[in-house]
Parts: C-alpha cells; sequence; structure tokens
C-alpha cells in the first residue's frame, strides 16, 4: 500500500524529515506520535505535494505508483486523502458544491464519468446523517463560522463521499471534545476497510482510544526511532517523549 | 462634479485630486460628436419577468419620471433602466444627460441599471435621488460596456431619516469607465450600503468612487468592495466617509479587497475616513493580495487541477458581494452574468 523509503525532506532550506522509512501495508492503520517539531505534519504535506517541501532523497509510492511523480490533484485522484489539522474555510462555496467539484474532477481524471447531480445527493444524504451533519449545513459555504467539531465532521464526510484508498489523519483530535471526538472516530472507523490503509497522525494517546491502530511508529527528529503495538500509546502517554529524544540525538 | 464632455476645457484631469488615477482629459484627447438619438437597442442578453423596462439611449432620460410612476404602480417598484449607446466609424460619439428620480416618504423602488453599447462612444450621465423619509432604493448596476466605451456614470443621493439606500455596482471595465456616487446621509436611522464586484481584464479601467456624507446622528453605513484584475486592466477605488461634527453615533465601515492575478494589472485603492463628530464608530479595511496558496492546496488536495481550483476560489472570492443583493430575481441574474463573464476570465 503505502511504501516510504529513506525520505528526506527541506521546507525553506532546514531539514525536517531526515530519512524516514514507513510501510503501512492495506487494510492496517498505523499511528505516527512524536512531539512537537518532529516532523509529524511534515510527512503528511510532503505526501500531499505541498509546493514549499522539498524532496531531497527518498521515495513514497502508493500501490506502487510514485507519489512525488505526480502533481497534488493527481494524488489525490491516484486515491491519497490529507485530513487538515486545520481545515480552510472557503467563503462563496457551498459545502456541496464544493465536494462535488473534488468528486468530478477526480472522477474526470480517472477516466470515470461524472456523477450525476441526484444520485451525489442521495449519497451525501446518507452519510451526512451518519455523522450527524444537518443538510442546511452543506448549503452553506464551506468551513465558514463551523466550529471545530463541524470542520473535522466535514472532513470526515469527504474522506465518505470521495472514497480514497489511503487516508492520512493529520491531528484529527485537534480542537474537539469527548462527544465530537467519538462521532468522528466512529466515522473513521467505518471507513477501515480490507483495501483501505490508514496514517493517523497524533500527538496524544487520545485519539488512539478511539481509533485503535495495528502499528505505532514515534517519531523525533525527522526519523522513525521506535514502532510497537498499540499499547505503545498508553506507554508514551505514561512517561512522554524524553527516552527518545535521547535516541536521536 | 460637473465637467461638460462636448468642453475639453472642463475636463478633468490628474491635476484635480478626485481624478488622479482616472485622467479623463488624457484618455479622451479628441472632443466626441453628439449623435443623433436613435431608438435601435440590441436586445438585453438578461432577460427579466416583473420589471418595468424603460429604455436610455446615450444618456437620454426623458420619460423616466412616468416610467418610475408606472414601477411603482404596476410593477410592485422594480423598473429597469436599460442603457444602450452606440458608437460612430468617423470618430467618438458622445452622449450627456441628466435624469432624477424622487421617491416620496414609504416609497420603494428597486432599481435595475444595465449599461451596455458598440463601438467607439463616450457617455457622461448623471442621476440625481431623492429619498424622502422612510423610502427605500436598491440599485443593482450592471455595467457590460464594450473594451472602446468612455463611460462616466455621476449620481447623488440625498437620504432622509429612516430611509435605505442601497447600491451593487458590477462592473467588466472599459477603455475607460468611472461610477461615481455621493451619497448624503441623513442619519436618524438611515441606512446606506454601498457594494461592488469587479472582473476586469486586458487594457480596461474601471473606477469605483463614493463619497458619503454623515451630517446627522446615528447613521449607518457600511461598504464592502471585492474584484479581481488581470492583463493590463487598471482598477481605482475611491471611498471617503466623511462624519461632519455633531453626527455622533455613526457606525460606519468600508472593506475593499482586490486579488491581482497578475504582475501588469493594477489596483490604486484611496479609502479615507474624515471624522469631526464624538462616538462614532469607523472602520475601513483594504487587501490587495493574491489568491490564499493554503486554500488552492486544500482545493487541489481534494482533487481539483490548479485551473478548476482557482476558478472556485475566485468565484468564491466575488460571490459574497452577490449573495447581498436584497432582490431575489436580481441576485439570480447577477450571479448568472457574473458566472457567464467568469468562464472566460478565471483560465490565465
Amino acid at each position: 500500500m503505502l511504501n516510504i523509503e529513506n525520505l528526506t525532506v527541506s521546507v525553506d532550506d532546514k531539514t525536517i524529515l531526515k530519512g524516514l522509512t514507513l510501510d503501512v501495508p492495506a487494510g492496517e492503520v498505523h499511528a505516527i506520535m512524536g512531539p512537537n517539531g518532529a516532523g509529524k505534519s511534515t510527512l503528511g504535506y510532503t505526501l500531499a505535494g505541498r509546493s514549499n517541501y522539498e524532496v531531497t532523497a527518498g521515495s513514497a509510492t502508493l500501490n506502487g505508483e510514485d507519489l512525488f511523480a505526480k502533481d497534488v490533484h493527481e494524488r489525490a485522484a491516484a486515491g491519497l486523502y490529507l485530513s487538515f489539522q486545520y481545515p480552510l474555510e472557503i467563503p462563496g462555496v457551498p459545502a456541496l458544491t464544493f465536494i462535488r467539484t473534488a468528486l468530478n474532477a477526480q472522477r474526470k481524471l480517472r477516466g470515470e464519468g461524472e456523477m450525476s447531480a441526484p444520485e451525489f445527493l442521495k449519497t451525501t444524504r446518507e452519510v451526512a446523517k451518519s455523522l450527524k451533519i444537518d443538510m442546511d449545513m452543506l448549503k452553506r459555504p464551506l468551513n465558514v463560522g463551523f466550529s471545530g467539531g463541524e470542520k473535522k465532521r466535514m472532513e470526515v464526510l469527504q474522506m465518505a463521499l470521495l472514497k480514497p484508498k489511503f487516508l492520512i489523519l493529520d491531528e484529527t483530535d485537534s480542537g474537539l471534545d469527548i462527544d465530537a471526538l467519538k462521532v468522528v472516530s466512529e466515522g473513521v472507523n467505518a471507513l477501515r476497510a480490507p483495501d483501505r490503509g490508514m496514517l493517523v497522525i497524533t500527538h496524544y494517546q487520545r485519539l488512539l482510544d478511539h481509533i485503535t491502530p495495528d502499528r505505532i511508529h514515534i517519531l523525533v527528529d525527522g526519523r522513525i526511532v521506535h514502532s510497537g503495538g498499540p499499547e505503545l500509546a498508553h506507554e508514551l502517554e505514561a512517561r512522554g517523549y524524553d527516552e527518545y529524544l535521547g535516541e536521536a540525538a | 462634479m460637473a465637467f461638460d464632455l462636448f468642453d475639453p476645457i472642463t475636463w478633468p484631469t490628474r491635476r484635480d485630486e478626485e481624478w488622479k488615477y482616472s485622467d479623463l482629459a488624457r484618455h479622451l484627447r479628441i472632443t466626441p460628436r453628439e449623435l443623433e438619438v436613435s431608438t435601435d437597442i440590441a436586445a438585453p442578453g438578461l432577460t427579466l419577468d416583473g420589471f418595468h423596462v424603460h429604455n436610455v439611449f446615450g444618456a437620454d432620460y426623458s420619460g423616466l419620471e412616468a416610467a418610475v410612476k408606472a414601477a411603482l404602480k404596476d410593477f410592485g417598484g422594480k423598473l429597469w433602466l436599460r442603457h444602450c449607446a452606440r458608437g460612430r466609424l468617423d470618430g467618438v460619439a458622445g452622449f450627456q444627460n441628466k435624469g432624477r428620480i424622487d421617491l416620496a416618504a414609504g416609497e420603494h423602488l428597486t432599481l435595475f441599471e444595465t449599461y451596455e453599447g458598440k463601438g467607439n462612444y463616450a457617455v457622461h450621465s448623471e442621476l440625481e435621488f431623492t429619498l424622502a423619509e422612510g423610502a427605500r432604493l436598491e440599485r443593482v448596476v450592471v455595467m457590460d460596456e464594450p473594451e472602446t466605451a468612455t463611460s462616466v456614470r455621476q449620481s447623488t443621493i440625498d437620504t432622509a431619516p429612516n430611509a435605505h439606500y442601497v447600491q451593487t455596482v458590477i462592473s467588466t471595465g472599459a477603455a475607460f469607465q468611472r461610477f461615481e456616487s455621493h451619497v448624503t446621509h441623513a442619519g436618524h436611522g438611515a441606512q446606506v450600503r454601498m457594494d461592488g464586484a469587479y472582473l476586469l481584464k486586458n487594457k480596461t479601467h474601471f473606477d469605483y468612487t463614493t463619497r458619503l456624507d454623515h451630517q446627522h446622528i446615528n447613521g449607518v453605513t457600511t461598504q464592502a468592495i471585492k474584484g479581481l484584475v488581470k492583463d493590463q486592466a487598471q482598477v481605482v477605488f475611491q471611498g471617503r466617509i466623511l462624519v461632519q461634527k455633531g453626527a455622533d453615533g455613526t457606525d460606519a465601515r468600508m472593506r475593499h479587497q482586490a486579488l491581482i492575478l497578475n504582475d501588469g494589472a493594477r489596483v490604486r485603492a484611496k479609502p479615507e475616513l474624515e471624522i469631526y463628530a464624538d462616538d462614532v464608530q469607523c472602520a475601513h479595511g483594504n487587501t490587495i493580495g493574491n489568491l490564499d496558496e493554503n486554500a488552492l492546496f486544500f482545493c487541489m488536495s481534494r482533487g481539483m487541477d490548479e485551473a478548476t481550483a482557482r476558478g472556485l476560489l475566485m468565484q468564491a472570492f466575488i460571490v459574497p458581494v452577490i449573495e447581498a443583493i436584497d432582490d431575489d430575481q436580481l441576485r439570480a441574474a447577477v450571479l448568472e452574468f457574473v458566472e457567464a463573464k467568469a468562464g472566460g476570465f478565471y483560465g490565465v
């Protein structure tokens, strides 16, 4: 599924990722944990193709396809989805219009026909209901004036409608209260599938109580310094990152 | 503000502070010649039911008073002023005249003004409005003029307590185009809104000048102007809000936001607040920039190619101004107009 080899990335001439290697097989959920500044978000942005994130060495493939050879939107059409820590507000574009435009752009790139408006509405209505999103909210400009929880639910709604093959969740738990966290996690869990992989980026173990990962990787100073099973999250919560900071130095 | 289109001596130049960035004299050079009035007006690009239609050839406002009466009596206060001008082959055709609309206490008028034309022409029109107590005027202005036109549209608006004045100006520019409004704000519950949106390309020039004079207490004013400029197009926005001594409790807010889509395009913004009263709330904000790269990346990461994402964001930038139009029919018509114009606009 997702294979990252020896990835080195610079932002504004500062090296952030320093030879990161990671494999996430289909059907598995992996978590990346690490202290501030370790490069967690950089990993997500680099995979999605943000412009000032320069790959100086290494490779990343999704189902064998070279991600770095593709433009941002082509990676999305190939099945990559980055859920933003802070989803952007798009004034003037109703959420429905935004999602439908994105969906049809992806379908076009994959050589599929456009989804008709009634079919799109029907599917959206079903998914929205399961995420407790009111259809009226989808007629409002995307994320404008939405609460933190609403923005994250919109992210999950888009995942469910765009049906990506691989999900990267960047700090999806930030800004969520317990109830919103539950709804969002249930939405994400519903998307777990044998042919879909996920990478969950988080500071805290809290999110991993709801979305149980198959593996946890600890990212410190641009490298993965330790990997383990789901129990690792609780160990980290108890002991912190200190022991790993030593290893990286 | 008066000048005579047919007398070059009177043409404003850059030495006039008000015309510093829109030098009419330098632009016009040759004196336009009056054209015999013609009734030959092309079919409009827009259709709209339920409006009383009154055609204005050039700046000929004869029959305007009767048209307003008819609109108020039989069309629920909906009047469409269809301005049309036509150039001539030898030189520039000139049109100049004044019109006047008086609304009595409590009268409501929705005025749709469209400006269209063909060829080489120069128009100088002046509209005078008076709004009596509690009267309401919503002007929705669509300036869809050819890139060869010279067009100066001036208006004065005199309000009374509790009157409502709203104008939304949509422009695609011309060789030289200026829309200028002077509002006397009566305060005492009177409300004024002066919005605008522009999409300019090629070598067009659009000048949006608004002058607001708060003379009495508790007047409310809001302004939101947004626009997109590309190629070698030039935009001038001059907004002045004057709060006179004693006009306490004034609440005035002005916002102008422009996106410049390439290096050759230019926006000059001159917002001014002149305040002589105490206890007022006044604010102006002005931003000129490029499309938000973060928003662009966000859209593309969801699968939109760059052109689609840019188009969506540009449309999104403009649309809130249009969505603020009160009249449902006009809002829909203007949205349709902007979408049609935008089609060829976004593909930079």
